[in-house]
C-alpha cells in the first residue's frame, strides 16, 4: 500500500455567474475541478506538482489535507481517509501556504511556536529537541525574539516552515514556498527542504510555478491541467518530450551576411547577431551548424541557455491549457 | 482542561501583542469608555426628563442597563474571536489555516482574538449595576446573587451564538449580512430597557428568537422583586438556560455549515 | 472644476456598487428606529412632554435615514494614510483639500440618499405616532432642505479635519472613534437633542454638530418656525466657513510636512 493513494478522484464546484442584464437570478455554472485523478506517492518522495492557475492543484492539496471532501474517489494517506477524521489526520501533516501566514503577526516567533506546541500537544522534550534542530537548520536562532512583522520575506518563510514542522509531520504540503524570495533565500530554502526530506524521510508535495524549484528538488513531477493529470514522471522525461526547440546565436564578421536555412528554422536579428530557432528532430543540429559555417566568416556561436519557464509555457500551449 | 489551557495561552499572547502599541491601545480603551459613557449619559438624560418608564423606576433602569452592558462587553472582550473576526475569517480563507490544525474549529476561532479594550465598557456596566442596586434598594439573598451570575453567563453564551449567525451566512456566501446586527447590536440596544415597553412583535423576537428577555429581564426583575409578566419565581432560574439552548441550535447549524464549507471550499 | 466633478462621479459610482450591503443596512437602521420609537412612546406614556411625540418620532426617522451622512466611512482613505500611499495623491495636479472634500461629499450624499429615501418612504407609510409625519409646512420643507445642504457641507469639512488629524497621529483609530462618538451624541443620533435638558440645548444647538442634522430636522418638524431662518442659517454658514478654513490650514501644514519628510 503506497503512502498516498488517490484513485478516480472527482470534484466539481458550482459557481454563480455574474448576473446577466435582464435576468433576475444569477445562473449557476458547474466547474469540474478534478476529473478522475489517480496517483500514488511513496513515503519519502519529493514530488513537484505543477499546472496553470485553476488547474486543480490547490483543490488536490485541500482534499489531501482533509480540509475538503471530494464528490467521489478514494484517497488514503498513511492508511487513513483524510476528511473522515480531520483532527487525527492533520496531526500528521504540515501545510505551508505561500501567501498566507499562519504565525501570529505581532508577537516574537518563539511565542508563536510555543502556542503551536500547545495546539499540537507536543511534549516538552520533543519540542525542545525539534526546535533546536530546526532553528539551527533554518538559521533562525537569532530571530526567535523578533516579532514576525519585522522579519524579511525570506526570514518569514523560514519561520513558517519551522512552525509547520515542529510536530514532525510525515507529510508536508508546500504551496509556492519560494514566491517573492530573493535568490539567496530560495537557495537556502531548497537546501533545507532537501535536508528535511533526507533526514526524516518526510514526504513533500510541492506546488509551484518556479521551475527552478522543481529542477533542484523534485525527482518526480506531476502536471495537472483542467483537473486531469497530464504527465507523471521525472523531470528529464518531461523535458525530452517537450523541449523541442533549440536556439543558437551566430555573429558574422560582415553583419550583412544572412545564411540560407531550411524553412523549418526561424531566424531573427538580435543586436550584432542572428538568432536561429530549430527543432533537432526536423533539422539535425549538425546540418544547422554546417549551413551556418558555410554562410560566411563566423565570429561567434553561442547556444542560448534553456529557459525552463518558456518550455513549460510551450507545454501548456501544446496541451491546450 | 487542555482546551482551557490553550485558550489562556492564546489570550496571554494576544494581549501581549496588543500592548506592543501602547499609545494606540490606551487611546482605544479610552474611546471605549467615552462610547459606553455616552450611552449611559443618554440614559441619565432620559431619566432626568421622564423620571420613570412604566412600572420601572430610575434605579431599575440603571440595573437593566448595567446588566446588559456587563453581559455584552464581557462577551465582546473574551469572545472577540467569534464576535469580531469570524465573518472576516471565513471570507479571507483563514478558516483553511484553522482546519489544518488538530483542534476544534470553534475553539481555534475563540482563541484567535481578545479585546481587552472593552474593560472600560465593563467598568461602566458595573458602575451602572451598582447605582441600580443602590437606588432600587435590593434585599440581596444568596439566590438573587446566583440568578444574577446565571443570567450574565447565559446571556454571554446567547450573544456568542447570535454572532455566529453572521459567520454561518458568510459560509453560505450570503452577501449582505448586516441585518444580523439587528439581533446582536440591536438586541443590546433594545434589551438594555425592560422588555414590557415594546410592542408584541419585538417582544416575541426577543423572547423566542434572541431570548434576551429570558436570560436578562426575567432574572433582573426577580432580583428587583417586580416579576416580569407575573411569571413565578422559579421561571427566573429556568429561563436563562434558553441562552445555551439557542447557542446549541446555532452551533448545530454551524456544524452543518462547516460540512457545506468542506464540500464546496471557499 | 471638471476634475472635481469627475472625482465626485467616480466616488458616487463606487458607493452605488454596494447595493447588496445597502439592503441589509436599511433593514438594520429601520429596526433601530423602531426600537427607539417604542422606547420614546413608552416614556411618553409614563410622563407626557410639551414636545409632541410625533416630533420625536419624525426626529428619530430622519436621524436614522441620514445616519450614513454622519459617520466617517471611507476605510480606503484611512488605509491610504496609514500606508503612506497618500503621498501619491500629492503628485496630482489638484488641490488636495478640495479633492478629498469632493470625495467625501460624493460618498456621503450617495450613501445617505440611497439609504434614506427608501427608509423615509417606508416611514411615511407607518401609522400615526409610529411613522414620519409630513413636514410642518412647504416653506419649512424648503428651508430644511437648504439647511440639510449646509449641514452636508459642514460635515464634510468636519471629516476633513478628522482626516488631517489622522495624518498627524499615525495611529488614529482611537482618536477617530472618539470624534465619531462625539458626533453621534452631539448630533442627536443617540438621543434626540430635543430631549436634552432645555438649558443644555441652548448651548448644544450652537455647536457645529447640531448643524448637521438637528437644525434641518427641526425646520422639518416645525420646531424652528420660518422666522428662525435668520437665526439658524447664519450659524450654519459661519461654522461651515470656519471649519473649511481650519481644515484647509491643517491640510496645507500636513502637506508641507509630508513633502519635507518625503512621505
Amino acid at each position: 500500500m503506497p503512502f498516498i493513494h488517490v484513485e478516480k478522484l472527482n470534484k466539481t464546484f458550482t459557481v454563480l455567474e455574474k448576473r446577466k442584464k435582464g435576468s433576475l437570478f444569477r445562473e449557476k455554472k458547474t466547474i469540474e475541478a478534478l476529473r478522475d485523478l489517480s496517483f500514488d506517492i511513496e513515503r519519502g518522495e519529493l514530488v513537484g506538482y505543477i499546472g496553470p492557475n485553476g488547474a486543480g492543484k490547490s483543490t488536490t492539496v485541500k482534499i489531501l489535507s482533509g480540509i475538503m471532501t471530494p464528490e467521489s474517489g478514494e484517497v488514503t494517506v498513511g492508511g487513513r481517509i483524510p476528511w473522515a477524521d480531520r483532527r487525527e489526520h492533520v496531526r500528521r501533516i504540515g501545510v505551508v501556504f505561500g501567501q498566507r501566514m499562519q504565525l501570529w503577526w505581532d508577537v516574537p516567533i518563539l511565542d508563536s511556536f510555543l502556542l503551536l506546541k500547545d495546539i499540537y500537544r507536543i511534549s516538552d522534550e520533543d519540542y525542545r529537541t525539534r526546535l533546536v534542530e530546526l532553528t539551527e537548520a533554518l538559521q533562525l536562532e537569532e530571530l526567535l525574539r523578533t516579532p514576525l512583522r519585522l522579519l524579511s520575506l525570506g526570514q518569514r518563510m523560514r519561520a513558517e516552515l519551522c512552525g509547520s514542522l515542529l510536530h514532525r509531520p510525515e507529510l508536508l504540503f508546500l504551496d509556492e514556498p519560494t514566491i517573492g524570495l530573493d535568490a539567496v533565500s530560495k537557495l537556502s530554502l531548497r537546501e533545507f527542504l532537501k535536508w528535511e526530506n533526507e533526514k526524516y524521510g518526510t514526504t513533500i508535495l510541492l506546488t509551484t510555478h518556479d521551475m527552478e524549484d522543481i529542477a533542484a528538488l523534485c525527482s518526480r513531477v506531476m502536471v495537472l491541467g483542467h483537473g486531469r493529470k497530464l504527465f507523471d514522471g521525472n523531470l528529464e522525461t518531461l523535458l525530452e518530450r517537450y523541449d523541442t526547440v533549440r536556439t543558437v546565436k551566430a555573429c558574422y564578421a560582415d553583419p550583412a551576411v544572412m545564411p540560407v536555412l531550411p524553412a523549418s528554422v526561424s531566424a531573427s536579428r538580435e543586436g550584432e547577431g542572428i538568432l536561429f530557432s530549430y527543432s533537432p528532430g526536423e533539422t539535425p543540429t549538425a546540418e544547422v551548424l554546417r549551413l551556418l559555417q558555410d554562410a560566411g566568416d563566423l565570429r561567434e556561436l553561442t547556444i542560448e541557455p534553456q529557459n525552463i519557464d518558456h518550455l513549460i509555457a510551450a507545454m501548456y500551449r501544446e496541451m491546450d491549457l | 482542561m487542555d482546551t482551557a489551557k490553550l485558550y489562556l495561552h492564546s489570550m496571554g499572547m494576544l494581549i501581549k501583542s496588543q500592548l506592543q502599541y501602547p499609545v494606540s491601545f490606551f487611546l482605544q480603551t479610552l474611546a471605549q469608555l467615552v462610547m459606553e459613557g455616552g450611552e449611559m449619559m443618554a440614559l441619565i438624560l432620559v431619566i432626568d426628563r421622564f423620571d420613570r418608564l412604566g412600572q420601572w423606576e430610575a434605579g431599575n433602569l440603571f440595573f437593566f442597563f448595567g446588566m446588559m452592558a456587563v453581559t455584552f462587553y464581557l462577551t465582546e472582550c473574551f469572545g472577540r474571536g467569534i464576535t469580531g473576526n469570524f465573518p472576516y475569517l471565513v471570507r479571507s480563507g483563514g478558516l483553511d489555516t484553522i482546519l489544518v490544525r488538530p483542534r476544534g474549529v470553534l475553539t481555534q476561532v475563540l482563541c484567535s482574538a481578545v479585546d481587552p479594550r472593552r474593560i472600560t465598557c465593563i467598568a461602566v456596566g458595573v458602575t451602572a449595576l451598582f447605582i441600580g442596586c443602590r437606588l432600587s434598594v435590593i434585599r440581596w439573598t444568596f439566590l438573587k446573587g446566583l440568578v444574577l451570575a446565571e443570567g450574565i453567563l447565559c446571556g454571554c453564551v446567547l450573544i456568542l451564538g447570535l454572532f455566529m449567525i453572521e459567520a454561518i451566512l458568510c459560509i453560505h456566501s450570503v452577501k449582505s449580512v448586516e441585518f444580523v446586527n439587528a439581533l446582536t447590536y440591536g438586541g443590546r440596544s433594545a434589551c438594555q430597557y425592560p422588555m414590557d415597553i415594546y410592542p408584541r412583535p419585538l417582544r416575541i423576537l426577543f423572547t423566542v428568537i434572541a431570548p434576551f428577555a429570558l436570560t436578562l429581564h426575567l432574572p433582573a426583575s426577580y432580583i428587583l422583586d417586580k416579576p416580569l409578566y407575573g411569571w413565578p419565581a422559579w421561571a427566573a432560574f429556568a429561563a436563562p438556560l434558553s441562552g445555551p439552548v439557542v447557542f446549541l441550535i446555532i452551533y448545530a447549524c454551524f456544524r452543518k455549515a462547516m460540512r457545506f464549507y468542506r464540500s464546496t471550499g471557499s | 472644476m471638471k476634475a472635481y466633478l469627475s472625482v465626485f462621479h467616480i466616488r458616487r459610482k463606487m458607493e452605488l456598487q454596494y447595493r447588496g450591503a445597502m439592503l441589509g443596512g436599511i433593514l438594520c437602521q429601520m429596526f433601530f428606529g423602531l426600537i427607539l420609537i417604542s422606547l420614546y412612546r413608552a416614556l411618553y406614556a409614563s410622563k407626557p412632554q410639551e414636545l409632541p411625540i410625533t416630533h420625536v418620532v419624525s426626529y428619530v426617522w430622519l436621524q436614522q435615514a441620514f445616519f450614513r451622512m454622519l459617520l466617517a466611512s471611507d476605510p480606503d482613505l484611512g488605509d491610504k494614510i496609514r500606508t503612506g500611499s497618500i503621498s501619491y495623491d500629492l503628485c496630482r495636479p489638484l488641490d488636495l483639500y478640495g479633492f478629498y472634500y469632493v470625495r467625501i461629499m460624493a460618498q456621503k450624499l450617495t450613501g445617505s440618499l440611497m439609504r434614506g429615501i427608501p427608509m423615509l418612504l417606508f416611514a411615511l407609510l407607518l401609522p400615526e405616532g409610529w411613522g414620519l409625519s409630513l413636514p410642518s409646512s412647504v416653506p419649512g420643507l424648503v428651508i430644511s432642505l437648504l439647511a440639510l445642504f449646509l449641514g452636508l457641507l459642514c460635515v464634510c469639512a468636519l471629516e476633513n479635519i478628522t482626516m488631517a488629524f489622522t495624518m498627524r497621529t499615525l495611529d488614529a483609530k482611537g482618536v477617530q472613534a472618539m470624534l465619531n462618538l462625539l458626533m453621534l451624541i452631539l448630533a442627536g443620533n443617540i438621543l434626540p437633542l430635543t430631549l436634552f435638558p432645555d438649558s443644555w440645548q441652548q448651548v448644544i444647538t450652537l455647536l457645529p454638530y447640531a448643524q448637521l442634522l438637528d437644525a434641518p430636522i427641526r425646520f422639518y418638524t416645525g420646531e424652528y418656525g420660518t422666522d428662525s431662518v435668520l437665526r439658524v442659517l447664519p450659524v450654519q454658514i459661519v461654522w461651515t466657513v470656519l471649519l473649511t478654513l481650519l481644515g484647509r490650514f491643517l491640510w496645507s501644514r500636513n502637506q508641507k510636512r509630508l513633502i519635507l519628510q518625503g512621505g
